[in-house]
Formats: structure tokens, C-alpha cells, sequence
């Protein structure tokens, strides 16, 4: 891809458009009645979503060399999936203050 | 000389490879810069999330109106002030100075708006009897220390951005700055974008009162 490349103000509206949609579906999904972590887990899932988009197109990683996505993003990724091992000692802290 | 080396001679007669990245070295910094600060934002999430699990209790203070609705529009605002940074760096990039100043103008006006809508949600939660250590409906403190930690974290980028897209900006119109400069400070304000799609979820519409 050339990083030069624009894909233009009108693909970029279209996005912006997208984008809203998404809020909008998370707004209506936390209305309804999911229990606490299905509603986690949707919300997650649209907000990654909503990211992937903005760094693809907004933030022009798709017309950047693939080695800028592969060398940074993967590397973030990795150490925020690294910071789950915290959730064993949370439902700990749970269960000792529901005694 | 091989072409693989010193492809670049600086002002000084520095030789250097091409960068890898293909790109400039203020913009490759920015990456640096937004890798290290979304772990940032990263840690303090998972350390919020932590603290809302492991709490029984947690207290959901937000109802549809006016909060979440507030803070629907702020998200809205975020994007669309990202959009018209696109339409900065597209009219920066094609030299066209005016159209620059009226886009990048909009995306210093919607960042004020978004800080502004920010602000009078915090007074609002202040008069309600939230701080950072105190819950007026009697339950866990901890949520004023997350909540204002890190919107407030969030509200100092935006407010570093409206300041750095000024001083850009200014720069660009006076010819002291160029068109890689305008790109760079936009992938920042992206970040900034980017950041909220999840602040919104997780301490707004997770802690709504339904």
C-alpha cells in the first residue's frame, strides 16, 4: 500500500457514520436487560470493533507498512491480554466480602 | 555505496538506513508515544475493572437522562472532531492553507465542546455529593477514585490536544511547521478519539442505572 495514499473525505464520512451506528447499538444494547457480563463482553467487542476501524482508516494503518501494524498493535495487544491474569484474585476479593 | 545504507544524508552529513517504517522519525515517535500511553490507559482500565469486580456493591449512578444521553453526545462530538482532523491533514496535504484553518478550527471548537460537556457532568456529579472519596448513595468510595481518575486522565489529553492542534495549526499557517507535522498531531487526537470508545463503554454505560 502506498502511505501517501487518501481514500478520500467521502469513504472517511461513511466510516463516521459507522462509527455512530456503533454507539448508537451500544446504547441500545446496554438497555436490554443483559446480565452484567454478557453486557461486558458485547460492549468489549463493539468497542474493539470500533477501534479496529479508527486506527485502520482514521489512523491510516492500512495504507502504512504492514510492519508499523504487526511491530506496535500486536505488541500492545499482547500486553494487555498479559494484565488478565488480575481476574482470579478480583472474584477472590468477591467472594471473601460476600462471606 | 550500497543503496541498502545511507539512502538519507542529513543537514549535518549524517548517513542513515531508510527507516523500515517508511515514514518520518516525528511520526514513528507518535506511534512510540500512543503504544506507550494506550498501555497506559490499558493498565488503569484493567485496574478499574479489577476494583468493579471485586467489589459487591458497585454503584451505578448513571441514568439515561441526563447522563448517558450527555455522554452519547460527547462521544459524537469526539468523532466528528476526528473526522474534520481528517479533513485538515487532506487540505494540509494538498497545500490548500485556508481550507486547513476552517477544519482544523472545527476540531479545536468540537474539542472545547467535548471538555466543556466533560466539565459540566463532573459539576453536576459534584453537586449530586460525588468527589473522589465519597458516594452519596452510602456504597463503595472506590468509584469516585476510578470514575474521576481516569475521565479526568482522558480530559487532560483532550485539553493537551486542543493546545498542541493550536500551536500546530498556527504553525502551519505561518509556514514554521508543514503538512507531516498536521498528520502526526492528527494521529494523536485519533488516539485521544480512540481512547474514549472504550472509556464510554466501561465506565458509563457499564455503571448505568437499569
Amino acid at each position: 500500500m502506498d502511505p501517501n495514499h487518501s481514500p478520500g473525505m467521502r469513504l472517511y464520512a461513511m466510516i463516521w457514520v459507522a462509527l455512530l451506528c456503533i454507539v448508537g447499538v451500544e446504547v441500545f444494547m446496554t438497555y436490554r436487560g443483559f446480565s452484567t457480563v454478557t453486557l461486558l463482553v458485547t460492549l468489549l467487542i463493539l468497542a474493539i470493533v470500533e477501534a479496529g476501524v479508527a486506527l485502520l482508516y482514521f489512523m491510516h494503518l492500512k495504507y502504512d507498512r504492514p510492519l508499523l501494524l504487526w511491530s506496535f498493535v500486536i505488541a500492545v495487544v499482547f500486553v494487555l491480554l498479559m494484565m488478565n491474569q488480575v481476574w482470579p484474585d478480583a472474584y477472590r476479593m468477591a467472594s471473601i466480602r460476600h462471606q | 555505496m550500497s543503496e541498502s545504507v545511507a539512502a538519507f544524508s542529513g543537514e549535518l552529513g549524517a548517513k542513515m538506513e531508510p527507516s523500515p517504517y517508511g515514514m518520518q522519525s516525528k511520526k514513528l515517535t507518535m506511534w512510540l508515544f500512543i503504544a506507550s500511553d494506550a498501555v497506559t490507559f490499558g493498565a488503569i482500565l484493567f485496574g478499574y475493572s479489577f476494583l468493579r469486580v471485586g467489589t459487591p456493591e458497585w454503584p451505578k449512578p448513571f441514568q439515561f437522562s441526563p447522563s448517558i444521553i450527555n455522554g452519547m453526545i460527547m462521544t459524537a462530538v469526539l468523532l466528528t472532531s476526528s473526522l474534520t482532523m481528517l479533513g485538515a491533514v487532506a487540505a494540509a496535504k494538498a497545500g490548500r492553507r485556508a481550507a486547513n484553518l476552517k477544519w482544523l478550527g472545527a476540531t479545536v471548537l468540537l474539542g472545547i465542546v467535548f471538555a466543556v460537556l466533560h466539565l459540566r457532568e463532573w459539576f453536576h456529579m459534584f453537586g449530586e455529593g460525588w468527589s473522589l472519596s465519597r458516594n452519596p448513595q452510602g456504597g463503595p468510595v472506590i468509584f469516585g477514585a476510578t470514575f474521576f481518575s481516569i475521565t479526568g486522565l482522558h480530559l487532560l489529553h483532550v485539553i493537551s490536544g486542543i493546545i498542541a492542534l493550536t500551536v500546530v495549526g498556527i504553525g502551519f499557517q505561518t509556514k514554521w511547521l508543514d503538512e507531516n507535522h498536521m498528520e502526526t498531531t492528527g494521529l494523536y487526537w485519533h488516539f485521544v478519539d480512540l481512547v474514549w470508545m472504550f472509556v464510554f463503554p466501561l465506565l458509563y454505560l457499564m455503571n448505568a442505572a437499569r
